[in-house]
């Protein structure tokens, strides 16, 4: 056989083994993920919280794990991206250092109702309310479904207790106080309270302070 | 981003596209051994499919040869390789910094003829009403309704007629803007029996007119005094309080019977949030001077 045929025995081998195209066809395609993925996700682990972020209260856990529930981020997200449309109507774009306390994060990828980090303050409890049971009385377009069932329903203090406990096992700097006095913070309190702490809190709990040089006292 | 994560991806960028480039170039020169028919002798299904010769089409040889342009061109101007900034110093930021000033750009010179000018000259300039309506549905809307006509399930009032709660003047409307409101109403349920709500809130029904028992409100009558601290003598209200008139007939949480019962029984907390950190003041002027407009135009009517 002429040499001009050297080169064509590996491609014959690779192209007669179905295994071995699918291994190599596997690496080829994974390349980029490995490229793009990997450098991000390990840089995640490394992000600090930004000054004047702290982790969410007891009443504010509680609603946050109620949003999760409930499935908000199907429709909701909570990452305002750098593009001017997003910033005029929805405040500065989210940063990283913002969300180190949510677990999970509540980004999302996909709106069908408008982005909620900033939302905190925006309305007044009495109305955060009134939409959470009955969207359509404030907002008459809305396509959101009514949470008639959060104003029934007590948050749990122990299983708050127990949440934080988790929280400060994964590195969430919870104090042996803010658990202690998590049930008495949500005795009483309904999911629809705590809901509405949570997103009252949104954009403004979670906002990082702009980092001053501190001055050193005389 | 640390060196090793920045070898790590041109290392895979490095390997992934030149074994593609590789494979570009040589693939068409492999000489590949043929059959007298001209197939390569590979054949599927007993015989009946054969892989024959053909050049790659041309459209394809174009689209990939394309691709690698672009990909290199890509990597050189914007950042992707490695740590490297790429040629044009692109970020997101920067792009959106520049997007932002380009806008500021064209809007500024039109806003600032709008600054500082009281709310009542605002209201009867056209583009200043067409921009404050816009800004309205943007930011208004979901409390007090796309036309401004208020929602009582909210207690939020209707700012389009002439009935006031703090005042409809340019300077009031602005400070009701920028620095919210918070009007509250006390409970009376554990001062008064039911009788006695039921008795107030016929006489509060007299006050503007509309239907109510004049024998009940009579009786009722004597309980205003405790009232008349916040709503005046004759109910006419305090917009120094914020309390409503209640010889209108417009009502914040609604005008039947029950509700008045409801609000003497359990009182009421109506929260406008301030809004001085998410609009300039010009903004807020704009929209004040849009609600000034709309509601005076209503009460000329």
């Amino acid at each position: 056989m002429a040499g001009g045929y050297r080169g064509y025995k590996y491609f014959e081998a690779i192209e007669k083994r179905a295994g071995l195209l699918g291994i190599l066809t596997a690496i080829m395609v994974s390349l980029g993920g490995l490229a793009e993925i990997t450098p991000i996700f390990m840089a995640a682990h490394e992000v600090k919280p930004a000054l004047g972020v702290k982790p969410y209260d007891a009443l504010r856990l509680a609603g946050k794990d109620i949003y999760v529930r409930e499935g908000c981020y199907l429709c909701h997200s909570q990452m305002i991206r750098a593009l001017r449309a997003e910033t005029e109507r929805y405040g500065p774009f989210s940063t990283a250092e913002e969300s180190v306390y949510d677990r999970p994060h509540q980004w999302g990828s996909k709106r069908t109702g408008p982005d909620l980090a900033r939302v905190g303050g925006k309305y007044s409890d009495e109305w955060q309310r009134q939409h959470l049971r009955d969207p359509r009385s404030v907002v008459p377009e809305s396509n959101m479904p009514s949470y008639p069932w959060l104003a029934q329903a007590l948050v749990d203090g122990d299983d708050i207790a127990a949440r934080m406990r988790t929280l400060r096992f994964l590195g969430d700097p919870y104090s042996d106080a803010d658990i202690a006095g998590a049930k008495a913070a949500v005795s009483g309190q309904t999911e629809l309270d705590a809901v509405v702490a949570y997103l009252q809190g949104l954009g403004i709990a979670n906002e990082p302070t702009n980092a001053k040089p501190q001055q050193a006292a005389p | 981003m640390s060196p090793f994560w920045s070898g790590w991806i041109m290392f895979l960028i490095v390997f992934n596209l030149g074994i593609t480039l590789f494979l570009f170039l040589w693939g068409p020169r492999v000489k590949i051994p043929t059959l007298p028919d001209g197939t390569t002798g590979h054949v599927w299904a007993h015989g009946v499919l054969r892989e024959g010769m053909n050049r790659l089409p041309l459209w394809w040889i174009v689209m990939s040869g394309a691709m690698f342009v672009i990909g290199f061109a890509y990597l050189y101007l914007y950042p992707g390789f490695g740590s490297s900034k790429g040629s044009l110093g692109w970020t997101s930021h920067k792009q959106l910094a520049q997007d932002t000033a380009a806008n500021r750009a064209k809007l500024d010179p039109i806003l600032a003829g709008f600054a500082g000018k009281p709310v009542d000259a605002l209201a009867a300039d056209s583009t200043a009403t067409r921009m404050g309506e816009r800004l309205f549905i943007d930011n208004c809307a979901a409390c007090h309704g796309r036309e401004g006509h208020g929602n009582r399930v909210i207690g939020a009032p209707n700012l389009i007629d002439a009935t006031w709660i703090y005042g409809g003047d340019g300077a009031t409307l602005l400070t009701s803007i920028l620095d919210g409101r918070h009007g509250t109403m006390p409970p009376f349920s554990s001062s008064l029996d039911k009788a006695a709500i039921e008795n107030l809130a016929n006489y509060v029904l007299s006050l503007s007119g509309r239907d109510h028992s004049p024998a009940k409100a009579k009786l009722g009558a004597e309980n205003f005094a405790v009232c008349a601290a916040c709503h005046g003598p004759t109910g006419t209200g305090n917009p120094a309080l914020g309390a409503p008139n209640l010889t209108t007939a417009d009502e914040l949480y609604g005008r039947d019977l029950a509700t008045i019962e409801q609000t003497i029984r359990n009182g009421r907390s109506g929260v406008m949030p301030a809004w001085r950190t998410r609009l300039t003041d010009t903004d807020a002027r704009l929209i004040a001077a849009w609600v000034y407009a709309r509601s005076h135009a209503n009460a000329a009517h």
